[in-house]
């Protein structure tokens, strides 16, 4: 019975995809083709990746709208880095790492210095974008070597491998999140930090290491979409932050912090990914898309509302 | 203390002002002050056009401002020509994103006496003295359907990857792609049109749904620059040797994908080009050469242009192939 | 030294610094383009003020503009309306959708950065599907434009709107128990209900008041550029938060005024003119709007803990 309270978000996010699945099944078949499923859970690869990141960040009760803009940099240094010569494993590591340190950024400003998360995420999102914008000048990072796209693995294993990474690294993080003290250590931090505290964890170190995490996944999350190509554009990223906070929140995660679960997260990455092709195959119109996906996120966060205060009033 | 500070500041201020405050206007020092805008920045379409730009304002000894918005913020560009009136510059060259909205502040700019072109995309005809173009945008449909009829044989199904839904030169290209179809190819049928936002990544993604939900299409013109590589990539990933791929974008773009045969063939202009004249136009507007009734202008070493009414054309919509991309750069 | 006073002496620098460096920056007529590109974000930022007091925040009022945009060329160009109508079409739109949010955060108490979140995109999407994002509708008639486009003398007719706005809300947050009341529940949402205030009711206004001047706010966007379009307003929501942080409210609730928000937002508007002026590229406005708010935000931190010692 607790299992299912705990993960009661999660049930009715499950319920949501298999209706969306079911209307697939009979309306548009299509939709189940192999190569196109494939296709889907590659292009969420990175949402997924991305989206642990931004549970953990959310649980600890933070947020990180810049994500977007760490996602075009750390594009940009994999891009560099391979053109320069580097080995592709090099390259990889080399945007890993910057995400990483754009994170720090964010998690001295906001666990050191004690600034509000959504404002300076707001400050680091305008002003990292601009900043790449001002370097780049939008001219794309071209004349890469051929090991860059695929990682040199060739497109079938590429496109299994890139889904793979994802799930690897979900999965790592949700063991880690049950089962370390770390991942205990984020949960009493986004329930109180200042009953965590005297618990004997320390919130300002839990709150920096989720905003590094943050970024180095966004930076692995970058990667994955880079690799897919055969050069990177220096405006990619856009709204990516959205896509993501939306997954999380969909899936079940307290913006007030210390509630969710990965699994939930999961679900949530999944849905969103699906309801775009799936409107495409069920013959919805291009300009209604962002209409729906805002519907989607209210109805799925209401119905929780609605189903917790029955729950409270019976 | 404090009293003491606030005192010292608006005397700076004041002082300040008064030194700066009659240096305003244009060119102070010998030579033009152009002020050059594109749609936004961060498109490598527009940096190639400012290469072109550049390279006429070093010729010419002009000052050119450029500066424009950073997203796709209609009431930006309008802000920007605003800044431009206030400081006083003697030509403005706009590459129109919203028609109606610069049109008002346009006319503002030419109520000041500031010389006014429009390059690349067209404002309101009353709004400027004369529109560098490229190409007709009904040129540049029958291009493009030209391409994806010959695709075709003449019979058969496409889908169009647009940039944003409500980019104004991309919605007036498929006004007329939609007129040319109806009067000229009526055994051509337009599936669907998808939004790519000018993003890669959502051009490769919509193309992948397409090819599935439309299994006949047979042909995906991508009439945004990043379109292009994102629909190519997105074909050949799917290993549909049947579907090709055609539509307007950058040859350093088009490059990798027209050797490999997935995409037919990209149309454009030469945008260096485009930047370079747009700027020489401007020198010659400003200094009176460029005026009604001329029908020819002399711009560096472009030769002699033709202009039509207030139209200066730079030359009709090119096609780079897989055999004459690598003499290109841009 | 309080950070009002601060934020007002990094405005004057601003001033003095772009009066030296930009091309007739201090100019009657500059002053008045500086009144009228910000005035939309402007009354946004206004609106924000008392709902980030409250401790929420609604990131959905540029769509919002958008969507009142389209309603408005819509009704007038597609169904006939007269204008006038069609403007209430456009103000009972911008009510609705401050309403949707309204209910969403005050009946249902669901986070409002989620619902605004959704609607955000919601709204948008409706003014995207409305006009298939295809649809620009423009030519209004003269009277109507003379609301974005007129000036007495070297006033534009936005401050009288804008104007009219800030002292509404002064009073509001300032002079009202209501303001009072916002505090409190920003302060400590639970803490406010037990002491008898109608927390959800004053939470729904404040949304409901968002969403009335994102309405207005539509008005002023269409008359200044001449065109309604679904893609106006974009980015506004952001601007419009970072003036009210820079201005002083914090984003936790609980305290806020609607001086520091017109200082904040003053102090980002020059800045973007200014360095426009000064002919730097328009990527720096961005850095520099980054780097200010977060100048800011630590010079509170600072300020804070110095008052408090």
């Amino acid at each position: 019975m607790r299992l299912l309270s705990t993960h009661r978000r999660a049930l009715s996010v499950a319920a949501a995809y298999g209706a969306l699945m079911l209307a697939l099944a009979v309306a548009a078949p299509g939709f189940y083709a192999p190569a196109n499923l494939r296709d889907v859970l590659v292009g969420a690869a990175p949402v997924l990746v991305a989206a642990v990141g931004m549970t953990a960040v959310i649980l600890a009760r933070q947020i990180d709208i810049s994500i977007g803009s760490q996602f075009a940099i750390c594009a940009v240094v994999a891009g560099m880095l391979a053109r320069s010569g580097l080995a592709m494993p090099l390259a990889a590591a080399g945007a890993v790492a910057t995400g990483g340190m754009l994170g720090a950024l964010n998690g001295l400003l906001v666990a050191v210095f004690g600034l509000p998360a959504i404002v300076v995420t707001l400050a680091t999102m305008v002003g990292l974008r601009e900043a790449l914008r001002w370097a780049t000048e939008g001219v794309w990072v071209r004349d890469l070597p051929a090991g860059f796209q695929w990682m040199g693995l060739g497109q079938d294993a590429g496109r299994f491998a890139i889904p793979a990474v994802a799930l690897a690294v979900w999965a790592a993080v949700a063991w880690g999140m049950r089962h370390l003290a770390a991942g205990r250590a984020v949960y009493a931090t986004g329930s109180d930090a200042e009953v965590a505290r005297l618990a004997g964890v320390r919130p300002r170190r839990v709150v920096f290491g989720v905003f590094v995490a943050m970024g180095a996944l966004t930076g692995l999350a970058a990667l994955l979409s880079a690799i897919q190509f055969i050069d990177v554009q220096t405006s990619s990223g856009v709204g990516f932050e959205l896509r993501v906070i939306a997954a999380v929140v969909v899936g079940g995660t307290s913006i007030a912090g210390g509630r969710g679960t990965l699994v939930g997260s999961l679900l949530g990455v999944l849905l969103l990914a699906t309801a775009g092709p799936a409107l495409t195959f069920l013959g919805s119109q291009a300009y209604w898309d962002r209409a729906l996906q805002g519907l989607i996120i209210l109805a799925a966060v209401a119905a929780d509302a609605v189903g917790a205060g029955k729950r409270r009033a019976a | 203390m404090n009293r003491l500070r606030g005192w010292a500041m608006l005397a700076l201020v004041v002082g300040s002002a008064a030194c700066r405050g009659g240096a305003g206007g244009g060119g102070g020092e010998q030579g033009l002050t152009v002020a050059m805008m594109p749609k936004n920045k961060g498109n490598p379409y527009f940096a190639s056009c400012r290469t072109g730009a550049d390279e006429a304002a070093k010729e010419l000894n002009i000052r050119l401002l450029w500066d424009g918005p950073t997203e796709t913020d209609p009431a930006k560009q309008n802000e920007v020509v605003d800044a431009w009136i206030t400081r006083g510059v003697d030509v403005i060259a706009v590459s129109v994103e919203n028609k109606e909205a610069i049109s008002t502040v346009l006319r503002k700019a030419r109520g000041r006496g500031i010389k006014v072109i429009a390059w690349d995309a067209d404002a309101e005809p009353d709004a400027r003295d004369y529109f560098v173009n490229q190409a007709t945008p009904r040129g540049i449909a029958e291009t493009l359907v030209s391409h994806a009829a010959r695709l075709l044989g003449g019979k058969g199904e496409f889908a169009v990857i647009t940039a944003s839904l409500t980019a104004a030169n991309q919605n007036e290209w498929l006004r007329q792609i939609r007129a040319v179809l109806a009067e000229k190819h009526p055994d051509l049928k337009l599936v669907d049109v998808r939004p790519s936002d000018d993003d890669r990544r959502r051009a490769f993604e919509e193309t992948q749904t397409l090819l599935k939900v439309h299994p006949q299409v047979k042909v995906i013109m991508a009439i945004a620059s990043p379109a292009v590589p994102g629909a190519a990539e997105a074909v050949k990933q799917s290993g549909r040797t049947d579907v090709r791929v055609t539509g307007l974008g950058l040859p350093n773009d088009a490059r990798p994908y027209l050797k490999d045969g997935v995409l037919d063939s990209a149309v454009l202009w030469n945008t260096k080009d485009l930047g370079y004249l747009t700027v020489h136009a401007a020198h010659a507007l400003a200094k009176g050469t460029l005026k009604p009734g001329v029908t020819s202008l002399a711009a560096g070493r472009l030769g002699n242009v033709k202009i039509e009414g207030d139209q200066v054309i730079l030359g009709t919509p090119f096609t780079f192939t897989k055999e004459n991309v690598d003499q290109f750069n841009f | 030294m309080t950070y009002e006073r601060g934020l007002a002496l990094c405005l004057l620098l601003e001033i003095a610094l772009f009066s030296a460096i930009g091309w007739n920056f201090f100019t009657a007529g500059n002053a008045g383009e500086i009144v009228r590109a910000s005035a939309e974000v402007g009354l946004l930022a206004l609106a924000l003020t008392p709902v980030i007091i409250t401790g929420g925040i609604d990131l959905s009022v540029g769509s919002l503009l958008g969507l009142c945009a389209v309603v408005l060329g819509v009704t007038w160009r597609e169904a006939g309306w007269p204008l006038p109508a069609a403007v209430a079409a456009a103000i009972t739109a911008g009510i609705a959708g401050g309403g949707l949010n309204a209910l969403l955060v005050a009946r249902l108490g669901i986070p409002p950065l989620i619902v605004t979140l959704g609607t955000y995109s919601l709204f948008r999407g409706l003014a995207e599907g409305i006009t298939a994002g295809v649809k620009n509708y423009s030519d209004f008639p003269a009277s109507f434009l003379v609301l974005g486009q007129g000036a007495i003398g070297p006033v534009p007719s936005q401050l009288f709107v804008v104007g009219a706005g800030a002292l509404g809300f002064w009073l509001l947050v300032h002079r009202m128990a209501a303001g009072r009341a916002l505090r409190a529940i920003g302060f400590s949402p639970e803490g406010s209900r037990y002491a008898g205030l109608a927390v959800g009711r004053r939470l729904g206004a404040v949304y409901l008041l968002s969403g009335l001047c994102a309405a207005v706010a539509s008005l002023l966007y269409v008359a200044r550029l001449g065109q309604a379009k679904a893609d106006a307003g974009t980015g506004f929501e952001l601007m419009a938060v970072t003036a009210v942080v820079l201005g002083g409210t914090s984003i936790f609730g609980g305290r806020g005024s609607v001086g520091g928000t017109l200082l904040g937002l003053a102090a980002l508007a020059v800045l973007q003119n200014g360095l426009r002026l000064a002919d730097l590229p328009a990527e720096l406005a961005g850095v520099a709007t980054a780097a200010l708010l977060l100048a800011a935000l630590g010079a509170n931190r600072v300020l804070e803990g110095r008052n408090r010692a």
